[in-house]
């Protein structure tokens, strides 16, 4: 049952990476909610949709953010939905970038080399298309 | 008739499932929306949202309660990303119909380990020197046995290797490949089950988010399917994480089995049909 452990298991680490994915899911479910709940009151349908108002398309996810901040949207139902959308996929690439602050702090050089790898390429494919 | 309530409410499901599973829920779930008349490749696209919602809200109990490791994850993560990436490009040149069939013949071999699984986790007597100088081992208390569960990995290398080709399949299929990755943990890595589970579900966002810049390109997310998805399976993951460490393993393992056996009968399905 008992294996001999070499290390101690990140307390630190895990309980940042665990508040950080409870705040982003939470926050992301509220926008999504609230975004739902006007979108509803405006069309008077609980329908899916299939007009172009509610599609999505962007070059890469940064650009995705830039043009969400920069030019918001007409409606309030979608910019709240595409807000929580925003938090959702942000909350996995933030929990890498505090891990990378971590591993740094601790001066753990093997796992701020792993951190960083892993950073770089989720930071390039978010920038494929 | 689909809407967003009954969206919503269906999700709740897969996300318990895929949070007590390891697996993403977007296997699940598409199938599931293209019966009900959602164009296939807009539900595949928008299954990605159900993917990193359901990893996010189940990691969230999974990594404060320790049971999943996260050292093991970032290790893990870097061949699996690696693997999408390169699974999302060459995609645009290979026909990927022969990984349907590698990826059911691989899910075949999890039964392989389905006596190790189900009987109590014993680690293995040696490590390997990478696993032992990534520091590669933890431990867990089980809420269902009252037991503390001491664990180290082995090989490595070779599930670094069997997780570069989960990222493959991940980016090829445009799937999470959950199972691929429980069953590398499981056989190759000899991680306990509840370890498995919650690590790979720890991973299976960060593979999923691989492909978001793929996806937002390809004009197919649907707002109004994506935010009744996210909303859904977040709450199921929640639900499912809280529970997990109260379940038995033969009780995880009944149900990830049943799901393992769907995914194959799916990519022998699909093989056959893109033949």
């Amino acid at each position: 049952m008992k294996a001999n452990r070499t290390t101690d298991n990140n307390g630190g680490l895990e309980k940042a990476i665990s508040y950080l994915l409870i705040i982003g899911v939470v926050l992301s479910v509220l926008l999504e909610i609230a975004g739902i709940i006007m979108l509803c009151r405006d069309s008077g349908s609980i329908a899916i949709q299939q007009d172009s108002s509610v599609f999505i398309q962007e070059h890469d996810f940064f650009r995705f953010i830039y043009d969400f901040l920069r030019t918001g949207n007409g409606n309030a139902g979608i910019w709240l939905m595409t807000a929580g959308l925003i938090i959702l996929i942000l909350t996995p690439f933030l929990r890498v970038i505090l891990s990378a602050f971590y591993f740094a702090f601790k001066k753990d050089r093997k796992y701020i080399f792993i951190t960083f790898f892993v950073l770089v390429a989720l930071t390039l494919s978010l920038l494929l298309h | 008739m689909l809407n967003m309530l009954s969206l919503g409410l269906l999700s709740i499901v897969v996300g318990f499932i895929g949070s007590l599973t390891g697996i993403g829920g977007a296997s699940i779930l598409v199938p599931i929306l293209a019966l009900l008349g959602v164009p296939l490749k807009e539900a595949i696209a928008c299954g990605m949202v159900a993917i990193i919602a359901t990893s996010s809200g189940s990691a969230s109990s999974y990594v404060r309660e320790r049971i999943a490791n996260v050292r093991i994850a970032m290790f893990l993560e870097m061949f699996t990303i690696t693997g999408a990436i390169v699974g999302a490009t060459i995609t645009l040149y290979i026909a990927p119909v022969f990984l349907y069939f590698f990826f059911a013949a691989f899910l075949m071999t999890s039964f392989l380990g389905l006596k190790r699984s189900i009987a109590e986790y014993v680690p293995p007597s040696t490590q390997d020197r990478v696993s032992r100088w990534l520091q590669l081992d933890g431990s867990y208390f089980d809420e269902a046995t009252k037991e503390t569960v001491d664990y180290r990995v082995n090989n490595s290398l070779f599930g670094g290797l069997g997780m570069l080709g989960a990222g493959l399949a991940a980016g090829m299929l445009g799937i999470g490949a959950g199972a691929f990755k429980v069953t590398v943990m499981e056989n190759i890595l000899r991680m306990p089950p509840k370890v498995s589970s919650t690590t790979s579900n720890f991973i299976i966002g960060m593979t999923a988010l691989a492909g978001v810049s793929v996806y937002l390109s390809s004009g197919l997310l649907n707002l109004t399917l994506m935010a009744p998805m996210a909303v859904g399976t977040t709450i199921g993951a929640v639900a499912g994480g809280r529970i997990l460490n109260k379940l038995s393993n033969r009780t995880l393992r009944i149900l990830f089995y049943v799901i393992v056996v769907y995914l194959i009968v799916q990519m022998i399905y699909k093989g056959i049909t893109a033949l």
